[in-house]
């Protein structure tokens, strides 16, 4: 098994009803990578997997594949495997049936085919489950049978439609450490479709961040969550607080932007003239309750604290100005009761200002107002 | 409280309308008197239903019997049996073909094909008999089985298809759409895919058709030209002035029989799946 680069030339995707489900997108996965597309629901990101399996013909532009144009070819024609979001294991077959199937399609006689099936059952820990119906078994054994079926027809390429959503969170963190490890083991292609943005960046060597049918940012998981290059991607990528206000000075890469809070000073990556609307956008973990020399600082209120165990979330409420804030810190014993008047510090370096945008629906707003 | 009472009474009065007949026709047909009564027991006798497989000599040492034609009433049946094994397989290959392009093929023509599919079994049954025989008439072939199969195949495919399109819709399209990308032909994902899942459904389907095919009079009887059929032949004793043989009820006895026993059987099959599932 060896993957194969897949390359994205302004692919476009409208739908008979004339929806444009995917906008013109240019994008390219080397071989052997990792690759999420992270998005909402109805962004347009399992229209693009489709049209990689070969399910939707793309209206404009050209899917190239090792660098093999696959106009015109259909699914059972590409060097891709689609795992789909609710599994599609054949539930009429055994486990071994399911994950000989592509070979029994290719004509490959029935002693080999078996053999080979119970090979990738025992890559993924299932040597023994062979013979037991898919319904037999627990959700994370099913998710591995589909990857083994799926990695049985040698794939240059393996798409995943959010495989891990019916999972719970337990067996999901495990789920992500071995497909990591599967696709280090057999250096195919993986392009991973997930709404989850921990799933995304704990997996993926690259993310792209998907919004109404186009693609935001594309880039490492690190340059994605702390480099957002959108307000979108830097709401939907991880928690967030936003300040609106005003740019008053730019310099050397930083700006000062008058906030509710007062002015900010934060990197400026787009380089925003005095005067722009701006948002400034900092994490909850970049807000500390021991401010440092040359830190924004601000006073708030704790409304609530939430113990998460090894960490504390803070929900704040400015004071005077009255803006919510969520502030994330180790749980080393500090005594913040709520009601406390508190003095928070973030470093210039840890907030980012971006010009306004379309937001992500998950914004610290409502982490704050809850 | 007076609706309870209302509803009560309501199911009771449904249930005797619907059982009192059978039981009644039950009843006569182990009464010794022709035609069949329950009003006047004349003693229990088996002979109505022994009347099929009973010595040629007894046969004839009976008023009643005797004059019944025992070797046209089994030959009939046999045509029945005929027409059914042709309508059957021809119904189910039509339903399914019908199933599937509703159900697979997304087209705007979708609702009109559906109409278009189930209107034979809406139309009225004589205009199906009717149109048939014109139909073949007019290419020559003269009433008879042959007619009967393509009249009662036109509306018998429609169960077919009902029952078949409401199991595919329970598939879920994402495994033909496995199958495909794990490199099937559109044929063999048919056949390994959808075909076995259909199988509980096909025989399902295929009782029905047998039904269906074998109790038709209406559409049977205009197509029928000079054959019989079960069910044209019962009528015809039934049409009887004199009161008909209760040797029909025996039949239908038989047949309410065989109808619960099939259907306690698929019930007691259905269960013991659901027990020794996961």
């Amino acid at each position: 098994m060896h993957g194969q680069d897949v390359r994205l030339e302004t692919v476009e995707i409208t739908y008979p009803n004339g929806f444009r489900a995917v906008q013109p997108t240019d994008l390219t996965i080397e071989a052997g990578e990792f690759f999420s597309i992270l998005g909402p629901s109805g962004c347009g990101k399992t229209t693009l997997l489709r049209a990689v399996s070969g399910f939707v013909e793309p209206s404009r532009g050209r899917v190239l594949i090792g660098g093999a144009d696959m106009a015109g070819k259909t699914p059972n024609q590409r060097p891709t495997a689609l795992i789909f979001q609710n599994l599609a294991l054949f539930p009429l077959m055994s486990v071994r049936d399911n994950v000989a199937f592509g070979l029994e399609a290719r004509g490959v006689p029935k002693a080999q085919r078996h053999a080979r099936a119970e090979e990738l059952l025992a890559l993924v820990a299932l040597a023994d489950q062979a013979g037991k119906k898919p319904t037999e078994l627990s959700g994370g054994q099913r998710q591995r049978v589909a990857i083994a079926r799926a990695l049985a027809v040698e794939p240059a390429v393996l798409l995943l439609d959010e495989p891990l959503s019916a999972l719970d969170l337990k067996l999901r963190q495990h789920m992500r450490a071995e497909l990591r490890a599967i696709q280090r083991k057999t250096g195919v292609t993986f392009i991973y479709i997930t709404h989850d943005q921990g799933e995304a960046l704990a997996m993926s060597d690259r993310i792209a961040v998907m919004n109404a049918g186009r693609i935001e940012q594309v880039g490492p998981c690190d340059e994605v969550y702390s480099r957002p290059d959108t307000a979108f991607v830097a709401s939907f990528v991880g928690e967030v607080n936003r300040l609106p206000g005003t740019v008053s000075r730019s310099a050397e890469g930083l700006a000062v932007i008058d906030t509710a809070l007062g002015p900010i000073t934060a990197l400026n990556p787009k380089a925003l003239p005095d005067g722009a609307q701006a948002f400034v956008f900092v994490r909850p973990e970049a807000l500390s309750l021991a401010p440092q020399p040359g830190d924004n600082r601000i006073t708030a209120r704790v409304e609530r604290r939430d113990l998460e165990g090894p960490f504390i979330t803070l929900h704040l409420r400015s004071d005077p100005a009255g803006v919510a804030l969520a502030a994330q810190m180790a749980n080393v014993g500090l005594p913040v009761a709520p009601g406390a008047l508190v003095e928070l510090g973030f470093a210039p370096q840890t907030a980012i200002a971006l010009p306004e945008g379309a937001m992500a629906r998950t914004g610290t707003e409502e982490l704050a107002a809850e | 409280m007076t609706s309870n009472r209302l509803l009560n009474a309501y199911t009771w009065a449904f249930l005797i309308f619907m059982f009192a007949p059978l039981l009644l026709m039950v009843l006569s047909s182990f009464n010794d008197i022709s035609p069949p009564s329950v009003t006047e027991w004349h003693g229990f006798t088996t002979k109505w239903y022994r009347f099929f497989w009973m010595p040629e000599a007894e046969l004839r040492a009976d008023p009643v019997l005797r004059v019944l034609d025992r070797g046209r009433f089994i030959g009939c049946f046999g045509n029945s049996l005929s027409v059914a094994a042709i309508v059957v397989p021809l119904a189910l290959l039509m339903g399914l073909s019908g199933a599937v392009m509703l159900t697979r093929w997304q087209s705007r023509a979708n609702g009109l094909l559906w109409w278009v599919l189930l209107s034979p079994m809406l139309a009225p049954g004589i205009v199906l008999g009717l149109s048939a025989l014109v139909f073949w008439g007019r290419l020559g072939v003269n009433a008879g089985l042959f007619t009967i199969i393509m009249a009662q195949a036109t509306f018998v495919a429609g169960y077919p298809m009902l029952v078949l399109m409401a199991r595919l819709q329970r598939q879920p399209i994402e495994l033909e759409e496995a199958a495909r990308d794990l490199g099937a032909s559109a044929l063999r994902s048919f056949f390994r895919i959808t075909l076995p899942f259909l199988a509980p459904a096909l025989i399902s389907a295929g009782v029905i058709s047998f039904m269906a095919s074998l109790e038709n009079y209406n559409t049977t009887m205009f197509a029928k030209g000079g054959a019989c059929t079960f069910a044209t032949e019962i009528g015809a004793m039934a049409r009887n002035p004199n009161g008909h043989p209760p040797v029909i009820n025996a039949v239908g006895t038989v047949i309410i029989l065989l109808t619960v026993s099939v259907a306690l059987g698929h019930a007691l099959l259905k269960r013991r799946e659901a027990t020794k599932g996961p």
